[in-house]
């Protein structure tokens, strides 16, 4: 063990006396990080495109329902669970059911972006134009209401608009039928008119283009600082790239370690085979982790949030890492120059980036694109990255993520490893 | 007398990458005893670096093993290497890294640590001469520099065995002096065993005790250069360079017949120096003869009657290279 670790510092201390190594290293990837993170910020590309809101009906009514499907279209990005959950478990249920109290330590935590709890009697009371409360849960600052809230109070208004409507029709109706003493009215037909006049009056409401119209996309809703999201795009997206870059590297230099015979003077120590693949396999892995913390460090200091699992974070990184470090060495063996290295890199590092949504958010791109992204690592370790910085996920959250990079990580490096070049 | 190295039977076949194969190494019986020095001569392919790969256990035989001090390469190869160190053909050593820095690194692998390791290196540096360059990187020192740093990276274990291959290859006549007298400076004062690889002559016969000679990846023929050189005989060597013409086999048999106490004729044509020169080889004629000064002028005699051009002629006692020519009917710097 301690030949493998004294391998692995001489390595990374040949690496970084390397002064060209500095600039793909620190200089390139913090300045991409910077303007991508930047850009994205003004565009408000930087966030989630869905919001996770989970929705407890207590009340189960038409009303209700009504009211649920106004707060569908008022915001597309909106999605409920667990009724708009979708095959891929957006809503991470995981087939469990949403009792009040998971959804209240949900939204507490931050893994959604609200609850909003229809109280039993909802129905009840709008039709007796009485006073009624929705609960809402959520971290959101309240005086500064995220668009979710926002979507709420719009939906809600135009329910007791509607509501204040029959109300004030059901008094004007008394009144005349007394004042014209007119037979008073059966009470089936006055609310079976007040009912349709109900679902009318909120119809025309919705007709009517709602005053303001709400969408994440819009940086200022999307959070205090728009341009702060930016970076929870563009550091894990850069850092992923840049992984790429210099892990993918070592394949070059594990050529140039035989050519210059310095991995040959390694195997006539008193070594074995498996501790000299395990430290040059220690080497890669060491310098991905030390340039994922580089990319990760300028976004901490420009306020990236980190999500509330710095475990399930760290074990993202360490995985998307271990698959790069695996696909290295499972290519390494079919090299044959440093040039044809070099241009292998920069192929698979280019396309398998903007594949996986290093550059931006793969919820922007087409359904079918998304699925072909996901042939890329990159695709793996940003959902994963989402999940945690996003939707504040935990480790279970990212479990399925870690799981498939590390499933790729064993088949590439059962190749690597039954293939590497000794002699 | 005990045996440090003892190969039985070794092969290499390797293959190329367009599928072919190639037998490096074809079978290769060698025993070195403790605290000799034993070259291994050939020409450049002859699988002298093949050898002394497999026998440090750097790439695995196709056939046959070698044991170093009673333990296997291939079935304990941690105790094998333990007992060696290593120079290879190529400069090993880290470019980026200064000379003491590549040193610590080499000795921390053996496990030595603290004060030990510093004092070894600084032993080391002492040895090769170049404690005054120790914290220069390896990229800015000359090839004889290299040379030696790459050596004392072989003896940081201070080991029983050392293997050298071609140790003084492509360095000036100076840096090469003071390989050799290190060379045997190590075997005097400290007792070691050395494995020497060349394809010079003089160098295998200045160091060794005993020489295998080493072409197409068997060893031709094994011995103490007394008994290597009795295997041409008493013949003594006449080399001839000719003029660029024609030289026939009927003719060299004529020369052959005529001429007293002449046993054999080799003629090398003319070859360019590599490929990318328009330099060769002059031709020349290699004559055998029983009594070489005796013969010389009948000989020049009868090569003037056919016609062959003399530039220049020498005469040579029984060496190395006269066993190399005669077991190959080629020259061993071809
Ligand atoms: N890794 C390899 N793959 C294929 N062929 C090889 C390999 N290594 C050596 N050979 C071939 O094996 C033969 C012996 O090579 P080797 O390096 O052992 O010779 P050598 O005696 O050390 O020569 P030199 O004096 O030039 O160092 C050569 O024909 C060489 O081309
Ligand atoms: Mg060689």
């Amino acid at each position: 063990m301690r030949s493998i670790l004294t391998i692995i510092l001489n390595d990374l201390k040949i690496f970084f006396s390397q002064r060209a190594n500095l600039p793909g290293l620190l200089i390139i990837p913090v300045l991409l990080t910077l303007v991508i993170g930047w850009s994205l910020g003004q565009i408000g590309g930087g966030g989630p495109t869905r919001l996770r809101v989970d929705l407890i009906d207590l009340d189960q009514t038409s009303m209700s329902a009504k009211l649920i499907e106004d707060l569908r279209s008022a915001n597309d990005a909106i999605v409920l669970c667990p009724l708009d959950n979708d095959a891929e478990d957006f809503c991470r249920l995981r087939e469990e059911p949403l009792q009040l109290e998971r959804a209240i330590e949900r939204a507490r935590t931050g893994r959604t972006s609200a609850l909003i709890v229809i109280p039993a009697g909802f129905a009840a009371a709008l039709e007796e134009f009485e006073i009624f409360s929705v609960d809402y849960y959520s971290l959101s600052d309240p005086m500064q209401p995220g668009p979710v809230l926002q979507s709420l109070n719009a939906v809600l208004q135009r329910a007791s608009t509607a509501s204040m409507t029959t109300g004030v029709a059901a008094a004007l109706l008394t009144n005349l039928t007394a004042a014209f003493e007119l037979p008073p009215l059966e009470t089936e037909t006055l609310d079976g008119f007040l009912g349709a006049l109900y679902l009318r009056s909120q119809e025309m409401l919705t007709e009517q283009p709602a005053p303001v119209r709400f969408r994440v996309a819009d940086a200022e809703s999307a959070s205090e600082d728009g341009s702060m999201n930016g970076f929870n795009q563009s550091a894990p997206g850069m850092g992923s790239l840049y992984v790429m870059f210099t892990v993918l590297g070592g394949m070059a230099v594990l050529l140039r370690e035989r050519s210059q015979w310095t991995l040959q003077r390694l195997m006539a120590l008193p070594l074995s085979r498996a501790q000299i693949l395990g430290a040059k396999i220690g080497v890669y892995f060491s310098l991905g982790m030390i340039q994922y913390f580089i990319v990760f460090a300028v976004g901490a200091a420009l306020g990236m949030d980190f999500g509330s699992s710095p475990a399930a974070l760290l074990a993202v990184m360490a995985a998307f890492v271990l698959c790069i470090t695996a696909l290295t060495f499972a290519l390494a063996p079919w090299i044959k120059s440093e040039g044809q290295a070099r241009g292998l890199v920069l192929l698979l590092s280019l396309s398998l980036a903007p594949l996986g949504g290093a550059w931006w958010p793969l919820e922007i791109v087409p359904e079918f694109m998304q699925t072909l992204g996901h042939l890329s690592p990159v695709a793996w370790a940003m959902d994963g990255f989402h999940d945690l910085i996003w939707y504040n996920g935990g480790f279970i959250d990212v479990l399925p993520e870690i799981g498939v990079l590390i499933s790729a990580s064993v088949v590439l490096f059962a190749i690597g490893i039954r293939r590497f070049k000794y002699e | 007398m005990q045996l440090m190295v003892e190969a039985r039977n070794l092969r290499k076949t390797y293959k190329r990458p367009d599928g072919s194969t190639i037998e490096a190494v074809k079978g290769v019986d060698l025993e070195i005893r403790q605290g000799e020095i034993f070259s291994l001569l050939g020409p450049n392919g002859a699988g002298k670096t093949t050898t002394i790969s497999m026998i440090s256990g750097l790439v695995e035989p196709t056939g046959g093993d070698a044991t170093i001090g009673g333990y296997s390469i291939t079935k304990e190869p941690m105790a094998a290497k333990r007992l060696m160190g290593f120079v290879p053909q190529e400069i090993a050593l880290y470019p980026e890294l200064s000379a003491r820095q590549n040193l610590a690194f080499f000795g921390r692998m053996y496990g030595l640590g603290g004060k030990e390791l510093s004092r070894r290196v600084d032993e080391l540096l002492e040895f090769v001469d170049l404690s005054d360059r120790q914290n220069d990187r390896i990229d800015t020192f000359s090839g004889g520099m290299k040379r030696r740093i790459n050596l004392a990276a072989g003896l940081l274990n201070s080991p029983p065995l050392i293997y050298m291959d071609e140790p003084t290859v492509g360095i000036d006549p100076q840096s090469r002096r003071r390989i050799l007298d290190t060379v045997k400076l190590l075997r005097e004062e400290q007792g070691m065993t050395v494995l020497y690889t060349t394809h010079l002559m003089e160098e295998a016969q200045e160091l060794s005790d005993r020489v295998g000679i080493m072409d197409h990846g068997e060893i031709i023929a094994i011995g103490t250069q007394t008994e290597l050189t009795q295997q041409v005989g008493e013949e003594d060597r006449l080399e001839f360079i000719i003029g660029a013409q024609e030289f026939e086999e009927s003719l060299a048999e004529g020369i052959q017949q005529e001429t007293a106490g002449v046993t054999r004729i080799l003629y090398n044509p003319p070859e360019q120096v590599s490929d990318d020169s328009s330099e060769s080889t002059p031709s020349r004629l290699t004559v055998f003869a029983k009594r070489g000064r005796t013969a010389l002028p009948q000989l020049i005699q009868n090569l003037d009657a056919a016609g062959v051009e003399i530039q220049s002629v020498a005469v040579r006692e029984p060496d190395l290279e006269a066993v190399f020519l005669a077991l190959t009917g080629r020259a061993l710097r071809d």
